[in-house]
């Protein structure tokens, strides 16, 4: 269970709406890591100070949330793919 | 003067029609100027584009009422820790009884946030962390705030809209700085940086008192793409829109939806 919890987890990043492609849309990150990690992280990448991101097409993941447990709850076939887009955020 | 009323109200009573029946060509037009005919044609070319195409991230009022119940249903399921969201009927309200549709608003009360700072100094008993609604923090003095939200239908946006009122322990009202001193350092960040995203200050379509908001001008934009899920129905689309809504809405005050009830939505 320990290494479970421990394991990575591959993240899919995909660009929705006008929002740049990344060169490598896939990554590991570890489980226990925040999701907000994973923000910052595309942030840099897409050189934006902001960025509306969504797992499943169904909802947007708060950034404390661990990677490990969204992966667990919509995680699609050993990964969890995450959308992105520039758009406005909440407001 | 009067045959502009007279067009209007027959204007209403195609709308009511338009909104019952799902076939737009038995929908017949009596009479009234030429303008009425022309807003007529308008709204049935509209509301033909969002049938046809899959969402435009908007919802009817009608369709409103039908995601409240769910969202509220849900919440009471799934987050019953939380104080519970009542729908609030006001389609008795003076000038709207006409309309025949249910008017009203979501609301819950009394949500309780610890201040951030003593959060991240973990000095809060665990009591305290596991029942933040507990009666007993009343006495607990000023180390956290009190939240009353309310989830309006805005008619212009045809959005949900956040409504909120916050005060101090005393009962005294939070003021717009205070608030957004609260916040998390994401949300606090996000309105920095994000030129269209602000709270501001609006009077409360029903209790007609200045209550702040979260303003819908990017709603419909962002949930589009919540919604843009394929193997969908229109009426379960309606069902979990709420609940992706308020996952990005909730997020501005640090509330995190349960993933049984994120699930739901998926």
């Amino acid at each position: 269970m320990a290494s479970d919890a421990s394991r990575k987890v591959v993240v899919h990043l995909r660009a929705t709406g006008d929002a740049p492609i990344l060169k490598q849309a896939k990554f590991k990150i570890a489980g226990t890591d925040k999701f907000s990690k994973v923000i910052d992280f595309l942030c840099r990448q897409i050189h934006r100070e902001t960025v509306f991101v969504y797992v499943n097409t169904a909802f947007s993941p708060t950034p404390d949330e661990l990677v490990n447990d969204l992966y667990h709850n919509f995680g699609i076939d050993g990964k969890l793919v995450v959308n992105y887009a520039c758009s406005m955020a909440w407001g | 003067m009067f045959f502009v009323c007279r067009s209007f109200i027959i204007f209403n009573i195609e709308l009511k029609i338009i909104n019952r029946e799902t076939t737009l060509l038995d929908i017949r037009y009596r009479g009234g100027s030429s303008i009425s005919l022309h807003c007529l044609q308008l709204h049935l070319l509209s509301r033909m584009i969002s049938n046809t195409a899959t969402c435009d991230g908007s919802l009817t009022s009608s369709d409103f009422h039908m995601a409240a119940n769910a969202f509220a249903d849900k919440w009471k399921k799934f987050n019953s820790d939380f104080p519970e969201w009542l729908w609030i009927d006001c389609s008795n309200r003076l000038g709207f009884a006409a309309h025949g549709v249910s008017d009203g608003y979501l609301s819950v009360q009394k949500v309780f946030f610890q201040t951030s700072l003593k959060e991240e100094h973990g000095e809060c008993s665990s009591n305290d962390c596991e029942e933040p609604f507990d009666d007993a923090t009343l006495s607990s003095g000023d180390d956290g705030h009190w939240y009353d939200f309310h989830l309006v239908y805005s008619s212009s946006y045809r959005v949900p809209v956040l409504y909120f009122h916050a005060y101090s322990s005393d009962g005294q009202p939070l003021n717009k700085d205070e608030i957004e001193k609260s916040l998390s350092t994401e949300s606090v960040n996000v309105l920095k940086e994000s030129k269209w995203t602000f709270i501001t200050q609006e009077e409360h379509p029903y209790l007609n008192r200045p209550w702040y908001t979260l303003h819908p001008c990017g709603t419909s934009e962002w949930m589009k793409l919540l919604l843009a899920g394929e193997n969908r129905t229109t009426e379960n689309r309606m069902e979990q829109y709420l609940i992706s809504w308020f996952s990005v809405v909730g997020q501005v005050f640090g509330m995190r939806l349960p993933h049984e009830m994120l699930k739901s939505a998926c």
